[in-house]
């Protein structure tokens, strides 16, 4: 990895201001700033790569990116995961061009170099063209990432070989994942595979969307929301009870109603299934998430994973260029509900959130025509505004993080930015400050966290 | 066995259908989507799901639970994303996009009810967006219409995508 690129002057901090809160339009369409992210961000980041429900078996695996690399994450035998560049050693073709599937080797298409699932070397076409001495197996297997991790069924990988591990990366933002990963005994599982479109768009526009924009909903989706209720259009937002989280550039926007995403979903049954759950979620992870549970919110993990809590879709934004995503969905379900309420599920997702569905429909061109605006060569010098609750921060016994009251904010946005502007300048990743120093230290289990149980 | 000499469907019958499905692509051209529903029986399903590339010898189990459909419909969900795209509301088709469909590969096959046909078709939509960019999509589509007391209706409609990525930020057309 050139990680020589990293190191230089600080020069990044000239791209926004988020006390102030501006920030600078080229960071979503620059070429030089993007290739830096790859370098800067992806290639130094925890990544999620896969849900451990995608590889039951031994031998099971599915392809994915990190960042622009292409890797294969793959069930080992002893039940480990491994993730390794898809890319040969020889002429670097891929290795393997299915999504998803159960193998016990991965053969390149060139020259029938043939790998198995660890990504070892196991043989070649004509080998007898290779005298001894001209190449060592052990050294020339599929190139494995540095460290892979898992979170209650969230599978991450980094090429970084130092750094922070993955509970520390995810912080005290585990409180908040445990509710969509942990609310029912069993965990969670992605259902009904994978959805990709290719949006024009810098990826950071749909992971700032996600991580706190609930102001763009009773707008942009208004159409949605009327011809899915009645002709009425989204209710107001109680800003008294409603809140940003921001932790190491993660972030949750939620309110505490319990119930305004279980709606949008559409599907009366999933509603009931979790209000007759919700006592339960409350012994489990006490009153305040069982309460935030459902509520309108929405989330994103640093740097690139999104999703909707209570609507359960799960989603991936994949960089491929300054002005492209790829943009990854899939249905995250807990594993312990009846068949018949996972396909209601799946069937509100697809129609409210798919690429069919009612809410999603609105959101690309969105996004596509603010990256190309802002390209323009006197556009891209102007400032974009991310100013809205700046002064609303405050103390909360109970919820972790950077906190800020009233869900319309651009808190969450300005942490998520600060992450970035973290990454891009840190020579050293253990240096990086915790945002904010962490209450959940030395303590797995977010269950366990005192003050839980207050309202 | 395959039966590679099924029995023809009248001409008239081929006829009449194929004109269906011309009118229903200029119907739809033309945001005439009241008129489309016309043409739907009450208990039509509306179905496209999206595909994973997998090896030819993949031998992993189907999806169980759910699949990645991008729809999945009936009547009521048609009207109500119709209802959607009549509200008003939906800035990203205002100024309207340009949208033309192409149909072509028609084969009319008999049914299993005496009254319902199976219609196989090709269908290409050309999108001109707001911002100029040109879209083309492509799938096959397998029918069945029922012939009524108001001519032929459409009861089924799978639309096999011919993406395995979705080359477009939404599908908001119907196919």
């Amino acid at each position: 990895m050139r990680m020589d690129r990293i190191g230089r002057e600080p020069e990044f901090s000239r791209y926004m201001d988020l006390k102030e809160g501006w920030l600078d339009r080229r960071i979503f369409s620059d070429a030089d700033i993007y290739e830096e992210e790859l370098y800067r961000i992806f290639a130094r980041s925890w990544l999620f790569v896969a849900h451990e429900s995608q590889l039951p078996k031994a031998g099971d695996f599915l392809t994915t990116h990190m960042g622009e690399d292409a890797v294969i994450v793959t069930r080992q035998p002893d039940g480990t995961i491994k993730v390794y560049l898809n890319s040969c050693p020889h002429r670097g073709n891929k290795v393997c061009f299915a999504d998803a599937g159960n193998t016990r080797r991965f053969v390149c298409n060139y020259h029938g170099w043939a790998f198995n699932t660890a990504g070892e070397l196991q043989g070649m076409h004509e080998e007898y063209c290779y005298d001894e001495g001209d190449i060592d197996r052990k050294k020339n297997g599929l190139r494995q990432v540095a460290r892979v991790g898992s979170y209650k069924g969230l599978v991450f990988a980094t090429f970084a070989e130092d750094g922070p591990s993955l509970d520390a990366w995810l912080g005290d933002f585990r409180w908040y994942l445990d509710m969509l990963l942990d609310n029912e005994e069993g965990g969670t599982e992605l259902v009904g595979g994978c959805i990709k479109s290719v949006i024009s768009a810098n990826w950071k526009f749909g992971v700032e969307n996600f991580i706190g924009d609930a102001y763009h909903a009773g707008w942009t989706h208004d159409s949605g929301c009327r011809s899915m209720n009645n002709g009425q259009p989204f209710p107001p937002i109680d800003m008294e009870n409603s809140y940003h989280a921001s932790v190491n550039g993660h972030g949750w926007e939620f309110g505490t109603e319990g119930v305004g995403d279980l709606f949008l979903l559409g599907r009366p049954k999933v509603m009931e299934y979790y209000e007759k759950m919700r006592p339960k979620m409350a012994d489990r992870l006490g009153t305040m998430r069982s309460q935030i549970f459902g509520s309108v919110a929405s989330a994103s993990i640093f740097p690139n994973v999104s999703f909707l809590p209570g609507i359960s879709t799960f989603r991936q934004w994949q960089p491929k260029g300054p002005m492209q995503f790829e943009l990854k969905t899939w249905v995250i379900v807990n594993k312990a509900m009846p068949d018949d309420i996972k396909d209601e599920v799946t069937k509100g997702v697809m129609q409210t959130f798919g690429p069919g569905g009612t809410f999603e429909m609105d959101d690309g061109e969105n996004w596509e025509n603010c990256t190309t605006v802002n390209r323009g060569v006197v556009t891209r010098h102007e400032r974009l505004h991310y100013r809205c609750g700046i002064g609303r921060q405050i103390d909360h016994d109970t919820l972790p993080g950077i906190v800020y009251r009233g869900q319309y904010n651009d808190a969450n946005q300005r942490g998520f930015y600060q992450r970035w502007l973290d990454m891009m300048e840190a020579t050293d990743l253990e240096a990086m400050p915790p945002r904010p120093e962490p209450r959940l230290t030395g303590i797995a289990e977010t269950r366990d966290l005192p003050g839980l149980f207050a309202l | 066995m395959l039966d590679l000499h099924p029995e023809p469907a009248l001409h008239d019958v081929v006829t009449a259908l194929t004109q269906r499905l011309f009118h229903e692509a200029r119907l739809l051209d033309d945001e005439r989507f009241e008129d489309w529903l016309e043409l739907l029986c009450e208990d039509v399903s509306y179905h496209m799901a999206l595909k994973s590339r997998r090896f030819r010898a993949d031998r992993s189990a189907p999806i169980a639970v759910g699949a990645g459909n991008v729809f999945n419909d009936n009547l009521a969900r048609l009207k109500l994303r119709i209802d959607r795209l009549r509200s008003g509301f939906v800035w990203a088709e205002d100024p309207p996009n340009f949208v033309r469909r192409v149909v072509s590969n028609v084969e009319v096959l008999p049914g299993d009810a005496p009254n319902e046909t199976i219609v196989h078709s090709v269908i290409v939509i050309h999108r001109n967006r707001i911002d100029g960019q040109n879209r083309l999509l492509t799938a096959g589509r397998t029918d069945r219409w029922r012939k009524g007391g108001e001519g032929w209706r459409l009861a089924a409609r799978e639309i096999l995508l011919d993406h395995s990525v979705l080359p477009d930020s939404n599908v908001n057309v119907f196919f």
